[in-house]
C-alpha cells in the first residue's frame, strides 16, 4: 500500500516536473507552474484519504495506536521537496501579481531542488522506450495498469493509436527512514522555523 | 564467498566498496543521518562532522540503528548540510589536518577557530569516528562483516606521519590488520580491473602513465612506469606529488565570487546564506555548462530567506565566458614547462589554518611535480631504467608522460581533461593520450577493494611501489669545534625510497653512538626527490632536505651504563607490513631495542 502510494506521488511528481520543463507544450510558463504547484497538492489530497482509509473496522480498537508510518514518509518527503525545492514555499505564495520573470526565476529552485530530491530517493525512468507519436497496438492481456487510454476506445483489443505520453515509473525507492516521531507529532515537521541566533 | 573490502576516507566523501571472490567491486551505500527527521543509505558519506549545540537536539535528535542513547555529534549528509548554516560548529577537511605537520594532530582542535564549540576533537578522532561510522553501518546490514584486512586510502602525498595516524585510527575504530594504499594507485587499480584484460590495448612497455586525481578539495599526482616485456608488463609507482589543497570547490568558490561581484555591481548584496545557495547553483550551472559546448550561458536563481520565494528570488547568470576565464584559464592555464607556482603568499603574516595552496593554477603544480619528478629519477639508475632510458629526461625539463589517467569530479568534465592533456601535449611536443574508461567518482574505493582482494589472493598485477620518500635522520657532525660556527646537521639515510612492506634494513657500515640518561633531540628529514640515496648513504648539509619530524626524548641506558653515557648502536629501518616506518636503535650488547615511530609532531 505505502509502496504504491509512493510510487504513484513519484509518478505524479515526474508528471509535474516534466510538465513544467518542457516548452514544447503550448502553455505560458507561469500557466505550467501553476498547474505542477496545483499537480502537487493534488497528489497530496489523493493520497491522504486513501492513507485514512486503513484501519479496519473489524479490528478491534487498540488503546494506543503506532504512528502511521506511510503518512509519517509521505510528509517527510514533502518536507524534502521544500527543503531542497522550497516546494511548499512555492505552491502555499500568491502568485496572481507575479511577472512570468519573477515565477520563472523561482521555478528554477524548484526544479533544481525537486529534481535532486527525485533523483536522490527514486530511480524513475520512462515506462515507454519508443518516443512520443509511435504509433502503437496494444493486444489482449497487455499491462492495463500501464497505459490510460484516450479517444474512442472499442470494446475489445487490439487497441491501435500512438503514444502520446510515454509515462513515467519509479523502478526503486529509498526514502529517508523517518526518526523522531512520537504520538504528539506522529509526522515529522514540514519546514522547521529558522532563527538567526545573535541577531539582536 | 570471501569478501574484501575497500575503504576511501576522502576529504571531502567517505566511501566503502566490497569485492567478493570474482567480479568487479561494488560500491555499498552507508546508513547515515539524512536530515534531522530521518535517517537512509547514501553511496557516499560526507566526511562532515557537526557538533550541535546542547540545546539544539534535547531529545538526542535523529539516532542511527547502531546508536544508543544520547548523539553528540552527526556525520555524512545531516552533518554537511547542516553545518554549511553554522560553520563554526562544523568539521571538514579532518583529513587535512592529520597531514598538517605543525598541528596537534592528537589535541582537540577541531572545529578550528570555533568560539562556539566547548568540547572540541581531535583530527585522530574524527578520522576514527567516520571509519566507526564505516564498519557499524556495514554490521547494520551484514551482522558478520569484518573490516579486517581491508584497504585504506590515504593521500599519495600523505607523509609517514598522517600514514600512521590513520592506522592509529583504523586500530581504534576496531579494524585490525588494515593496509594503506595511496589514492591514484587505487584509481589505477579500478582502472585495471574495469579494463579487465584488455588495458594492455592501452599501454606498452616504457610507457610513463600520470595519475591526475582532482577532487573536491585537494589534487595529487603520481607517475606510473610500464616495463616488463610485452605480455608480462609490470607497473612501478614511481613519484609522488606534494600535498596540495586546491580542488574542484575552489572553482566553485571562484565562480561564487565572480556572480555575486556581479550582482553586487548590479546593487544586490548576498548574505553568507544565499552565497552558499549561490556556490550550490553554480555547481549544477558549471556542469551544464562544461558538458553542453553549445549552450552559452545558464541562468541561475538564489532563493530568498523567508517564505516568499517567487517575489525575492534573486537571479544572475553564468556564462561561458565565465567558465573559460574563471574554471579553465583560472585553475588550468596553458603554461611554459618553467612556470612553477607561486608557493607562499607575500604577507609576511599567515592566519593559522590549513595551508591552502597559494596558487589556484593547477597546470603550475603540475609542472612542479613534474620537474620534481624528473630531479628524482636522475638521481637514481633503477627509475632511469624505468622510464626507458634517459632518452625522457634529456626531452624536457620535465618527466613527462605518454597517458593520463583521471580522477576525481573534476575530471567528469571533458573540456577540462583536454586542457590538461593539451597543455602536456604542448610540454611534450608530442600527443599526451588519455587513458579510456575511467570513472572518476567512486575509482578510489572500488580499486581498494580490488587491491584488497588481490592482497589476499596473490592473483592479479600488482603496482610496485613502496615508501614514497627517502627517510633521514639528523646527526651531529664529529668536527673540530670552531668559535661561533655551530657545525651543520649532517643527515644520515636510513630509509631510501621504494622500501616496501614487510622489509627491513641495516644501515650498515658505520657504527653510530647513542646518547643515553639525558634528554636528547631526534631530527628527522625526508625527500621526494633523492631517489638514488641508498641506507647509510650520509648527507653532509641536513638543509637541502624537508624536515618532518624533531622529537625530544630521554633514552634510559642500558645495565650497566652510567646516564649520560654515550653507548654504541646498530641501525635499523623496518616498514611494517602496514606500511609504517621505524627506526630501531639496537644495542646487541644489552639486547637493548629502542624504536622511534616516523610520526611525531614538527615542532
Amino acid at each position: 500500500m505505502k509502496n504504491s502510494l509512493i510510487a504513484c506521488g513519484a509518478v505524479l511528481l515526474g508528471l509535474n516536473a516534466a510538465a513544467v520543463y518542457f516548452p514544447e507544450q503550448n502553455l505560458t510558463l507561469a500557466a505550467q507552474t501553476a498547474s505542477a504547484a496545483i499537480g502537487m497538492v493534488l497528489v497530496f489530497l489523493v493520497i491522504r484519504p486513501q492513507a485514512a482509509r486503513k484501519p479496519d473496522a473489524t479490528a478491534p480498537a487498540k488503546p494506543v495506536t503506532p504512528p502511521p508510518r506511510a503518512e509519517a514518509e509521505i510528509v517527510a518527503l514533502l518536507a524534502l521537496l521544500q527543503e531542497h525545492g522550497r516546494l511548499v514555499d512555492f505552491a502555499k505564495e500568491d502568485i496572481t501579481a507575479a511577472s512570468d520573470a519573477q515565477i520563472g526565476s523561482a521555478a528554477r529552485v524548484v526544479h533544481a531542488g525537486c529534481r535532486k530530491v527525485l533523483d536522490e530517493y527514486f530511480e524513475i525512468a520512462p515506462l515507454q522506450s519508443i518516443p512520443e507519436g509511435t504509433p502503437l497496438t496494444l493486444e489482449t492481456g497487455y499491462d492495463a495498469p500501464a497505459f490510460r487510454l484516450l479517444g474512442s476506445v472499442p470494446e475489445n483489443p487490439p487497441y491501435k493509436g500512438k503514444l502520446l505520453h510515454p509515462g513515467w515509473i519509479a523502478q526503486n525507492v529509498k526514502l529517508p527512514r523517518v526518526t523522531g516521531t512520537t504520538e504528539k507529532r506522529p509526522w515529522p515537521v514540514l519546514a522547521p522555523a529558522e532563527v538567526e541566533v545573535g541577531g539582536n | 564467498m570471501n569478501a574484501y573490502f575497500g575503504i576511501d576516507l576522502g576529504t571531502s566523501n567517505c566511501a566503502i566498496a566490497r569485492a567478493m571472490d570474482a567480479g568487479l567491486p561494488e560500491i555499498l551505500p552507508v546508513t547515515q543521518v539524512i536530515n534531522a527527521g530521518g535517517i537512509g543509505e547514501r553511496p557516499l558519506l560526507p566526511s562532515s562532522l557537526y557538533m550541535p549545540a546542547n540545546g539544539e537536539f534535547p531529545g538526542g535528535g535523529p539516532q542511527l540503528p547502531w546508536q544508543h542513547g544520547e548523539t553528540c555529534s552527526f556525520l555524512g549528509t545531516f552533518a554537511r548540510d547542516r553545518g554549511a548554516l553554522q560553520p563554526d560548529r562544523l568539521i571538514a577537511s579532518a583529513k587535512s589536518w592529520l597531514c598538517h605537520p605543525h598541528a596537534d594532530r592528537r589535541g582537540p582542535i577541531l572545529p578550528w577557530g570555533s568560539t562556539t564549540v566547548e568540547t572540541k576533537l581531535s583530527p585522530l578522532e574524527v578520522s576514527r569516528n567516520l571509519l566507526s561510522h564505516l564498519l557499524a553501518s556495514l554490521r547494520a546490514s551484514d551482522p558478520a562483516a569484518t573490516l579486517d584486512h581491508a584497504v585504506i586510502t590515504v593521500p599519495a602525498s600523505f607523509d609517514e606521519a598522517a600514514r600512521a595516524l590513520t592506522l592509529e585510527a583504523a586500530t581504534q575504530a576496531g579494524l585490525a590488520e588494515v593496509t594503506l594504499l595511496e589514492e591514484p594507485q587505487a584509481a589505477f587499480y579500478a582502472w585495471l580491473e574495469n579494463q579487465g584484460s584488455e588495458w594492455r590495448k592501452q599501454v606498452k612497455s616504457g610507457d610513463l602513465l600520470l595519475v591526475c586525481d582532482v577532487g573536491g578539495g585537494t589534487a595529487d599526482f603520481s607517475l606510473i612506469a610500464v616495463t616488463g616485456k610485452d605480455g608480462n608488463l609490470s607497473l612501478e609507482r614511481i613519484a609522488v606529488g606534494e600535498h596540495l589543497l586546491l580542488g574542484g570547490d575552489n572553482m566553485d568558490l571562484a565562480l561564487a565570487h565572480a556572480v555575486s561581484e556581479k550582482l553586487a555591481a548590479g546593487a544586490t548584496q548576498l548574505d553568507e546564506w544565499q552565497f552558499l545557495a549561490l556556490v550550490q547553483a553554480l555547481r549544477a550551472a558549471k556542469e551544464s555548462l562544461l558538458s553542453n559546448p553549445s549552450l552559452q550561458e545558464a541562468p541561475v536563481s538564489i532563493p530568498s530567506r523567508g517564505r516568499k520565494l517567487i517575489a525575492s528570488t534573486i537571479s544572475a547568470v553564468l556564462t561561458r565566458q565565465d567558465i573559460q576565464e574563471i574554471a579553465i584559464d583560472g585553475f588550468l592555464p596553458l603554461v611554459d614547462a618553467g612556470e612553477m607556482p607561486v608557493l607562499r603568499r607575500a604577507g609576511g603574516l599567515r592566519e593559522s589554518g590549513l595551508p591552502y595552496a597559494a596558487d589556484a593554477a593547477i597546470s603550475k603544480h603540475l609542472a612542479r611535480f613534474l620537474s620534481r619528478a624528473k630531479t628524482n629519477a636522475a638521481s637514481s639508475p633503477h627509475l632511469i631504467e624505468a622510464i626507458g632510458g634517459s632518452r625522457r629526461l634529456e626531452r624536457s625539463t620535465l618527466l613527462l608522460p605518454d597517458a593520463v589517467l583521471f580522477n576525481g569530479g573534476v575530471f567528469n568534465a571533458t573540456p577540462l581533461r583536454e586542457r590538461v592533456l593539451d597543455q602536456l601535449t604542448r610540454w611534450a611536443g608530442t600527443p599526451v593520450r588519455e587513458l579510456e574508461g575511467s570513472r572518476p567518482d567512486h575509482a578510489v574505493a572500488l580499486g581498494a577493494a580490488a587491491y584488497a582482494r588481490l592482497r589476499a589472493t596473490g592473483e592479479g598485477l600488482r603496482i610496485k611501489s613502496g615508501t614514497a620518500r627517502s627517510y633521514y635522520i639528523g646527526m651531529e657532525s664529529a668536527a673540530m669545534a670552531v668559535p661561533g660556527r655551530r657545525p651543520a646537521t649532517k643527515a644520515l639515510c636510513v630509509a631510501p625510497q621504494g622500501m616496501e612492506e614487510g622489509s627491513h634494513l641495516e644501515v650498515s657500515g658505520q657504527e653510530f653512538f647513542l646518547h643515553t640518561g639525558e634528554p636528547s633531540e631526534f631530527r628527522f628529514f625526508q625527500s621526494e626527490v633523492r631517489a638514488g640515496d641508498q641506507a647509510g648513504q650520509i648527507l653532509p648539509d641536513a638543509a637541502e632536505l624537508e624536515e618532518s619530524a624533531r622529537l625530544q626524548i630521554e633514552i634510559p641506558p642500558p645495565a650497566g651504563h652510567q646516564p649520560g653515557e654515550e653507548i654504541p648502536v646498530r641501525l635499523e629501518a623496518r616498514v611494517t607490513e602496514l606500511g609504517n616506518l621505524e627506526l630501531h636503535f639496537l644495542h646487541p650488547a644489552s639486547g637493548g631495542n629502542w624504536k622511534l615511530e616516523f610520526n611525531v609532531r614538527l615542532q
